[in-house]
């Protein structure tokens, strides 16, 4: 083979691990050494993929980065998924960064913002999860990927466990383009309970001295759920779920959606609803998910991660939840938000902001977090070309041209009207469009989902169905109609309202069959965490943090 | 499928509601009286046409009593002037007619923003209750809630005859933030809560003889332990008072130096801490021996 | 504190009512009491005496007050209100529920 003028990549990665040399024996590099072989192994102008994820993070790797110099780490062009912790943050202070590209900024929303405004943060763009995954493997290809895995055996294989999330997704770009893949492990065994990434695609592993930074994010307490949010998933049963026979469905997790959750063994049941709706999952292994499962509505469940404190549950019921040989609970999120995308025929969830035309977002000046998964979801999938109730229903309100799919995904914004603190959630104009924002995203202000993907809102004061509308115009008398008392809701026109209700493009409860007054806590399946472990007959371990006995 | 309402849950006139005798619950100084706090304005918080408490006579099982509901939700279900006022002066009626009478607890103590008037009403509340003890008409303290029985209310409450309390409830004086303060983070971490309600919740309580019943989370299983209360009362007596700080020197010497809530339950008969630690309020009751 | 006062047109309240007043809700962080008492007053007319602790969302305490006024007949009745912040839908919450306490006596 002639390698002479091709083969740069792996006769470049061969010096790098040159240079590394002693510092690691084989694979295998101690704590006290990973800064330096970090120095080593990235070179100034690199593409370098920090995994930092929705839930899991290489922090270990992700501090001792930070601890290097501008002069050994610069013009670094940055691609992770979540910008989450300080050490993140340090990398742009310290001036490394050369280029960002990243898709959510959830915890640190409000440090990127301030380090927009001081222009120490060169973002490329805001992505979705798949759409940067995507481009792993055309024009972002990592060249060093930082990862963390829960466990490696002595050769080199990776244990994710149940927080598998994007890391095969980053590897196998990484590893077959002759980059460096460098795991941080909680431990190093003899032997793992199965192997999820082969040794062939992993370069370095370190045994972090502290275990991988990991939150449950997903767990939402049903003492905190309010009598308004009970009031709107009945109506959002009532009116979406029994409606379209929603059967397979992704919850953008929330509290409005986790009491639609405990409302389907008791409301729900009530209905009649149990095997119409609600059979089949993308969502991870909420814990407020477990009466429903417990009450045999739930086929199967996938998902983008795991759960803090859903490991001994989800293990015992290997009939619902994808475990694998060791059956231990397996996640993928590249594939869970592929499978949200065409897979579904429903995608619900909230939104900190929604305008008259029904786009949303959850950026501000002062926080500028991202979108995370929910565009991928929340989306018309014009690719999909399999047939089911919901979606031939769906698609025939919305009356679709010649050149249209006939049918449409259910893309539902289930939000109250205002926030805390008396903030309207309905705005004339989002904040995403603020010119100073649009001038730090190069023009594309951050809009989550648009108001032409949107099928329904829902809001405490009922349905809009946006998919029936026939003009820009009534799409925003709808909106206006749902929004309440808001500034934006004040400006609706009496008749124009009372039109559309006849016409029901809007909803109120009583018109879906629901009684505000009805709307009550008591419904709920359980009302404290301490119901979910009597649920889950004892195998639902809370986080220290929801545990009061 | 679904239980009924959770009492720690439900608002002071649900509980009314839920508890008494249907349609025998007749408000004294009800709502439209206007009969509210004369500070709280030109501190900026709006009244409550109750002022936090809704007192009135009723019957429970066809027996009359007086009965009387905080509103923890209102600055805290905290003791102002007329609060007080309402409190002092149902006792006062209770010893007059000679009429157990029932207070729901939810509250933090004194209401700040009306310190000496709150300090005095409590005092006089309690010297009602004397009075009532005096006369052997019962009286009965609930406390089922989360927020309660805190600073003055908290030794009012053991002023009365009885306490029927729930897993929910807390009883103590100073709140877990205060304790933190004082004898630092390790000694005491408020943000446990798991630590706050074994040191001072409903379970530990009834185990060490601080509550008299421990009950479910509903108004059914409460208005029971309340029936069952009615008719039994004992005069606040000298010999009675000396029996009972003999106990808690008892109590001192045995536990004084415990450092972990586990320990005492341990040490009273509990064997299977974290199935007792999840337990129900009767469950609890069952598993352990309960002793002074 | 802001405090106001308005009327509104209402139909007249339906001839019997189970009580004289009704109370519902209760002030805390993010809350409001209603008290809703019949006589005395013009039987077309809903009289409203509104006082809270935030101030500047008259506009929005005006509609809600004037679209419930509008959709129930409460005329000949006087609405009180303590508010501590509560969001407009507990305040038709909590007026539909002073409303249905009165008509029909609590359950």
């Amino acid at each position: 083979m002639n390698t002479a003028k091709s083969a740069l990549r792996r006769q470049n990665k061969a010096q790098r691990l040159e240079r590394v040399g002693k510092l690691a024996r084989g694979k295998f590099v101690s704590p006290d050494k990973v800064s330096q072989v970090l120095k080593r192994i990235i070179e100034p102008g690199d593409i370098l993929c920090l995994e930092g994820d929705n839930q899991k993070q290489a922090d270990f790797l992700a501090n001792q980065l930070a601890t290097l110099d501008k002069k050994d780490l610069h013009d670094i062009h940055l691609v992770m998924s979540c910008i989450t912790l300080p050490a993140h943050i340090q990398l742009f202070k310290k001036g490394m960064i050369r280029q960002v590209d990243f898709c959510y900024a959830g915890p640190q929303g409000t440090a990127v913002a301030d380090l927009v405004k001081a222009k120490k943060f060169p973002v490329g763009a805001i992505h979705t999860y798949n759409e940067l995954y995507a481009r792993y493997y055309i024009d972002l290809t990592p060249r060093v990927a930082l990862i963390a895995a829960a466990q490696a055996d002595r050769k080199g294989n990776l244990f994710l466990a149940a927080n598998t999330e994007e890391t095969p997704a980053i590897v196998e770009p990484t590893a077959f383009s002759d980059g460096i893949v460098f795991a941080q492990v909680n431990e190093i065994v003899d032997r793992l309970p199965r192997i999820d990434i082969p040794a062939d695609q992993v370069d370095f592993v370190v045994e972090a001295p502290y275990p991988m930074h990991l939150q449950a994010l997903f767990t939402r307490d049903p003492a905190a759920i309010t009598d308004v949010q009970v009031l709107m998933a009945m109506v959002a049963l009532r009116g979406i779920y029994e409606k379209y026979e929603v059967q397979s469905l992704n919850h953008g997790v929330g509290f409005n959606t986790a009491a639609i959750e405990l409302l389907l063994p008791t409301y729900g049941e009530r209905l009649g609803l149990k095997g119409k709706i609600c059979k089949y999952w993308m969502v991870n292994p909420l814990p407020t998910m477990i009466p429903a499962i417990e009450s045999g509505w739930v086929e199967s469940v996938f998902a983008v991660g795991g759960e803090v404190g859903m490991e001994r549950y989800t293990a015992a019921h290997s009939d619902v939840f994808f475990t694998g040989r060791d059956g231990s609970f397996h996640s993928n999120r590249a594939m869970g938000q592929l499978a949200g995308h065409y897979a579904i025929d429903m995608f619900i969830g909230a939104s900190l902001q929604i305008d008259i035309n029904g786009n949303s977002s959850t950026v501000s000046k002062n926080r500028i977090t991202g979108f995370g998964g929910a565009p991928n979801m929340g989306c018309q999938p014009t690719g999909r070309r399999h047939p089911t109730k919901a979606w031939l229903k769906a698609g025939a309100e919305a009356n679709p041209g010649p050149g249209s799919p006939p049918g449409r995904k259910l893309v539902v914004q289930l939000v109250e009207t205002f926030q805390a603190g008396r903030v309207p959630t309905f705005v004339e104009e989002l904040d995403a469009q603020d010119p100073s924002i649009r001038k730090a995203l190069h023009g594309v202000a951050p809009v989550m989902i648009y108001g032409d993907d949107v099928t329904h809102i829902v809001t405490e004061e009922g349905i809009a169905n946006l998919a029936a509308c026939r003009s820009i115009a009534e799409r925003q008398a709808a909106i206006r109609a749902v929004a309440g008392y808001t500034p934006v809701g004040l400006k609706r026109k009496k008749r124009e309202t009372e039109d559309l209700r006849a016409r029901g493009i809007v909803q109120l409860p009583e018109d879906v069959g629901v009684r505000p007054s009805e709307a009550s806590r008591s419904l709920l399946a359980t009302q404290d965490i301490k119901g979910l472990v009597r649920w889950s007959k004892g195998l639902y371990d809370p986080p220290a943090q929801f545990v009061d006995w | 499928m679904t239980r009924g309402p959770l009492f720690h849950e439900q608002t002071a006139r649900r509980r009314i509601a839920a508890l008494l005798d249907p349609r025998s619950f007749d408000e004294l100084l009800p709502p439209p009286e206007r009969i509210t706090s004369p500070y709280l304005a030109q501190l900026g918080i709006p009244v409550s046409f109750d002022d936090g408490v809704v007192i009135g006579r009723a019957k429970i099982g066809g027996k009359k009593i007086y009965i009387a509901a905080q509103v923890g939700q209102f600055v805290g279900g905290a003791v102002g002037e007329i609060h007080g006022a309402k409190l002092t002066g149902l006792f006062k009626a209770a010893a007059r007619d000679k009429v157990p009478c029932v207070l729901i607890i939810e509250s933090g103590g004194v209401r700040l923003h009306e310190g000496s008037a709150g300090e005095i009403a409590i005092a006089e509340t309690m010297r009602a209750i004397f009075e009532c003890r005096a006369k052997k008409v019962p009286t009965i303290a609930v406390i089922a809630s989360d927020i309660g029985a805190y600073g003055g209310i908290g030794i009012l409450s053991t002023c009365c005859d009885f306490r029927v309390m729930t897993e929910h409830g807390r009883l103590g004086i100073s709140g877990p933030i205060v304790i933190e303060k004082w004898m630092g983070k390790k000694a005491y971490d408020s943000a446990n809560r798991a630590l706050v309600w074994k040191t001072s919740g409903g379970k530990t309580k009834y185990l060490l003889g601080d509550a008299d019943a421990l009950v479910h989370d509903s108004a059914a299983a409460i208005r029971d332990a309340i029936a069952k209360l009615l008719g039994k009362s004992s005069p606040v007596s000298l010999a009675a008072i000396k029996a009972r700080q003999k106990e808690l020197e008892k109590r001192l010497k045995r536990f004084g130096e415990t450092a972990d809530p586990d320990a005492v339950w341990k040490a009273m008969g509990v064997r299977d801490i974290a199935a007792a630690s999840l337990a129900s309020g009767p469950e609890f009751a069952a598993m352990a021996k309960r002793g002074k | 504190m802001e405090k106001f006062a308005k009327a509104f047109p209402s139909k007249p309240l339906t001839a019997k009512t189970a009580k004289p007043w009704a109370l519902a809700g209760v002030v805390g962080s993010g809350n409001l009491e209603v008290l809703l008492e019949r006589g005395g007053r013009p039987s077309d007319t809903m009289e409203c005496h509104v006082e809270t602790s935030i101030p500047g969302y008259k506009a929005s305490w005006l509609a809600a007050l004037a679209d419930f006024a509008h959709h129930y007949p409460a005329g000949g009745t006087k609405v009180t209100i303590n508010d501590q912040g509560a969001p407009p839908v507990l305040v038709t919450l909590r007026l539909r529920q002073a409303y249905d306490h009165l008509i029909k006596g609590d359950k």
